[in-house]
């Protein structure tokens, strides 16, 4: 773990990696808005989804199919198990042949297989041609992005590794250099006796390779030297010819906002070839390597088959705020949030386990994924699955499974350390905390509050004829660091005329819990809570919190399922529950009468739960907007802020690093109030912005016009 | 035949937007002008011309050698390498993506469009159609599906270096496309 925040801490100390990475990434989504103009782009990623759950369902049957065609057409088709006899088969052709240079496209395939490394090994001149993946081997670095392998490098450090490999000056200037590339790597083109690439697809029903290249390295890799070998992993297959469309309306657009790439590549079976020494040969030698290494393992695996639908276009990474700091670090031969999945079963588990954690469940890489792989979701069931084998640490064991679960010792315990933080307290704010001292430094955070919610709301204002009831779950952080934001909540509904009522026996939410992987203990949770909830009639379950909300609406029903009562307990709850600006918008006749105009210029920040997974961004916006607030929106709009919980203590400079970036996009606005619907990214922006961060709850409630007497 | 207009125009504005250069002939006459002034205008000396019907019914060479450059001689290789323009033809134009489709399974037409500097590709306007799907069933339809289908939009590129786009770095760094009107389609096949 320690070991792993090292790596972090190094990899945020490169500047130059992130910020490459988070200026691409701005550029990226608008480019790729663009690209998809006219498309659907749901429409398009469900159908690609559908294509590739019929390959995962078909794998060994469409695996035949494409040996007998790509054979008719004369391919030599092998069946690699693992890495060991992929690499084995490519060194002992190369041998029986007496080949000695190689020139390879850019393939990920090769890549896990560690096959540069091996051939070399064995005495072979191995010699990338994408340019990118070229100054990534002369450099011997490891390629740091899925599509821009050397998106790390700046034009003078690329320059500094021609001058030292290749002996050659040549000034940074890029077109230059890319005429050098094209010269040296012309003469390796023209000079080598086996090709190796990797394919974007192949196609069971016509024996067909499919492969996207931009500069077109792979159309030589294929066409000069008189042996090709392709590798390809199974699930690269597609039933029909048809379904590589929808991949090519896609795989282009996501990965590099791109209509389509310069060349798409069909090769089905043996085409003809002139060799090095000016031979024609009528029919070349194609040898296709049809890659197992742990996919069919992955196709048996109820959950994790899903990450079999990856066409590897990359878009998860460059949303990714935690891939966008860390690049490659973020990963192992494949990167980022789908990478994690991948080294789990391609390379090794225990890599796996420990990437995981640097996930901080934003949820942001589901939107975009070209294949609709909800990749959050795999990866928090990896965390269940190696916390289920290995536990959790014997810190967060105490926290989240000894205290949190246990609502009278948790809260006795806030109470505690509210009276003991005492000494860290200035002016309001938490200032260098004992044991923690990262986690403040910096930054002012707020204080545990000596009085929580619970303990305030008999003094709350109450409507004289209530429209109803309503339950309020206020959740850890409100009640506990943000009481304020539960007494706004309640002074607006209260002045629209509903009685807010605060069941004593909720607790934690549970999401902690979750989070770290508990299912069982999160369970256990979620029972007191919906027993303490069902204790009351009420209209609806409001929340002001989008991971209680979270928790509340779509995980209690998942993790109770099982059990017949507390499923439909949970069921019922989860239709009353939403969250408090929608509640509010979808009554906003009750409220806009009694409105003051807010005079602020706000800017509206999304938090990740209550944008990706609620849904529920639109209503503040509307509420402010119809409030006669002028909105702001910041540039890039959709940016985490880096609180993630748990994620936050366990890796607090890349927190930071990433609500740097947050807080650039909040400045930049020139809003002199930032709004939220959530208390964690209240905690994590309040602690470093200047300007006024405040609830929606809490605008409303200081607009309104007459406000009931307390 | 507005259908066909409005596909050539669309065809036209993309694979322009993808930086290559797009022209018009509609007699084998305009066409055989049109090539000989690319030639003279790009300033090439050596010049390695496909063999295809289209290509063929075109008589390209004293075309070639009228613009003051010679055809590339010695095998296929050394013409691949020494070209500095490679002619080739094209079946298909896909509007929608601009981009040109071709069976690339002989030698001689895959090498002259990928090596060389400049590349010259000729497609028939019939050979338009709306979209990648379009494309994909004419070659379904025709029966075998040809062992090197190559799609063809702008010329090389790459952006890796700074994410800047620079091009022609393993292929053609220019890609001039010349549709070929209705009237003259030659004894194609
Ligand atoms: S959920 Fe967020 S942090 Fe995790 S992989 Fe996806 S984008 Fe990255
Ligand atoms: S997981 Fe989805 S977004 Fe990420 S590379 Fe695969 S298909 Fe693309």
């Amino acid at each position: 773990m320690n070991e792993l925040r090292e790596k972090v801490k190094k990899a945020l100390a490169n500047r130059r990696v992130s910020w490459a990475l988070t200026h691409f990434a701005d550029n990226y989504v608008i480019a790729r808005e663009k690209a998809y103009a006219g498309k659907d782009f749901a429409t398009l990623r469900q159908k690609v989804a559908q294509i590739k759950e019929e390959t995962i369902a078909r794998l060994e049957e469409l695996a035949e199919q494409f040996t007998r065609e790509a054979t008719r057409r004369g391919a030599v088709v092998y069946r690699a198990a693992s890495a060991e006899e992929a690499r084995a088969y490519i060194a002992d052709l190369a041998r029986a042949k007496g080949i000695e240079t190689v020139v390879k496209s850019k393939s990920m395939a090769t890549e896990e297989l560690h096959l540069n490394r091996y051939l070399q090994q064995q005495g072979l001149e191995v010699v990338e041609t994408d340019l990118g993946e070229w100054i990534i081997q002369l450099s011997g670095q490891r390629p740091s992005h899925l599509v821009m392998p050397a998106i790390h490098l700046s034009r003078q450090e690329v320059a500094e590794i021609f001058r030292e490999k290749l002996g050659v000056e040549v000034e940074p200037d890029i077109g230059r250099m890319v005429k050098l590339a094209r010269r040296e790597l012309r003469k390796k083109f023209l000079g080598a006796w086996m090709g190796i690439s990797g394919a974007n697809l192949a196609v069971a029903e016509t024996g067909t390779l499919v492969i996207l290249t931009n500069e077109g390295n792979a159309r030589l890799t294929t066409t000069l030297p008189p042996v090709h070998v392709v590798v390809v992993g199974l699930e690269k297959l597609v039933p029909r010819l048809v379904d590589i469309v929808p991949v090519l309306e896609v795989l282009p657009r996501s990965a590099t906002a791109q209509i389509l790439t310069s060349y798409v590549t069909l090769i089905t079976g043996s085409v003809p070839a002139v060799d090095p020494e000016g031979n024609y040969l009528p029919q070349k030698e194609l040898h296709i390597i049809l890659l197992d290494n742990g996919r069919t393992r992955m196709a048996a695996d109820p959950v994790f088959r899903e990450a079999l639908k990856c066409i590897r276009c990359a878009a998860c990474l460059n949303v990714c705020p935690v891939y966008q700091q860390l690049g490659g670090t973020f990963g192992a031969v494949y990167t980022g949030g789908i990478g994690v999945i991948l080294t789990a079963f391609f390379t090794g588990f225990e890599e796996a386990a420990q990437l995981q954690e640097l996930c901080l469940g934003c949820q942001r890489c589901r939107e975009y994924c070209s294949a609709n792989i909800d990749l959050p979701g795999l990866i928090e069931e990896l965390r269940r699955r190696v916390v289920a084998k290995k536990g959790v640490g014997p810190a967060a064991r105490v926290a989240l499974a000894g205290i949190l679960p246990r609502r009278r010792l948790f809260h006795t315990f806030l109470r505690t350390a509210a009276r003991l933080q005492a000494p860290w307290v200035k002016e309001g704010k938490l200032c260098r905390l004992p044991f923690f001292p990262e986690l403040t430094e910096g930054r002012a955070l707020p204080p545990l509050s000596l009085v929580p919610f619970r303990d305030r709301t008999a003094r709350l204002p109450r409507p004289q004829s209530p429209r109803g009831k309503v339950l309020f779950f206020s959740g850890c952080l409100i009640d506990y660091v943000f009481p304020r934001i539960g007494e706004a909540v309640d002074r607006v509904l209260a002045a629209m005329g509903w009685e807010l009522v605060h069941p004593k026996g909720q607790g934690c939410c549970g999401f902690p819990v979750w989070q770290a992987g508990l299912p069982g203990t999160f369970a256990r949770l979620a029972q007191q809570n919906l027993a303490a909830l069902a204790e009351i009639e009420a209209e609806a379950v409001i929340t002001a919190c989008p991971t209680c909300t979270v928790a509340l609406k779509y995980l209690y029903p998942e993790v109770l399922k099982g059990d017949a009562k507390w499923a439909e307990l949970a069921r019922v709850l989860a239709e009353k529950v939403t969250d408090f600006s929608s509640f509010v918008w979808e009554r906003r006749e009750e409220i806009l009468p009694i409105l003051a105009p807010i005079r602020e210029r706000i800017t509206y920040h999304d938090s990740c739960h209550l944008k990706y997974t609620l849904r529920a961004d639109r209503a503040p916006r509307e509420l402010l907007l119809a409030g006669g607030a002028e909105l702001k929106e910041m540039a890039p709009p959709e940016l985490c802020c880096g609180f993630g919980g748990s994620f936050t203590l366990k890796f607090p400079e890349l927190s930071r690093a990433i609500l740097k970036r947050k807080l650039q996009a909040i400045e930049g606005s020139g809003a002199e109030t930032v709004a939220l619907d959530c208390p964690g990214c209240l905690w994590q922006i309040g602690s470093v912005f200047s300007g006024k961060a405040k609830h929606t709850a809490e605008i409303l409630a200081e607009s309104l016009k007459y406000p009931l007497a307390l | 035949m507005a259908e066909r207009e409005e596909l050539i125009s669309a065809f036209s504005a993309q694979a322009r937007l993808l930086g290559a250069e797009v022209y018009r002939a509609s007699s084998p006459g305009e066409a055989r002008a049109l090539v000989k002034e690319i030639i003279e205008s790009t300033g090439v000396r050596r010049v390695a011309l496909a063999s295809s019907p289209l290509l063929a019914s075109l008589d390209l060479i004293p075309v070639i050698e009228a613009a003051g450059a010679e055809l590339v001689k010695g095998s296929l290789r050394e013409q691949a390498e020494t070209a500095e323009m490679g002619i080739t033809a094209f079946e298909l134009a896909v509007a929608e993506t601009g981009t040109l489709v071709h069976d690339a399974t002989e030698l001689d037409t895959r090498l002259f469009s990928m090596l060389p500097l400049v590349h010259l590709a000729l497609v028939p306007v019939r050979g338009l159609v709306a979209n990648l799907e379009e494309a994909l069933n004419y070659w379904l339809t025709r029966g075998e599906i040809p062992g090197y289908l190559a799609f063809v939009s702008g010329p090389s590129r790459t952006a890796d270096i700074e994410r800047v786009l620079t091009v022609g770095v393993h292929g053609p760094g220019r890609l001039l496309i010349v549709l070929l009107g209705e009237e003259e389609v030659c004894s194609h096949e």
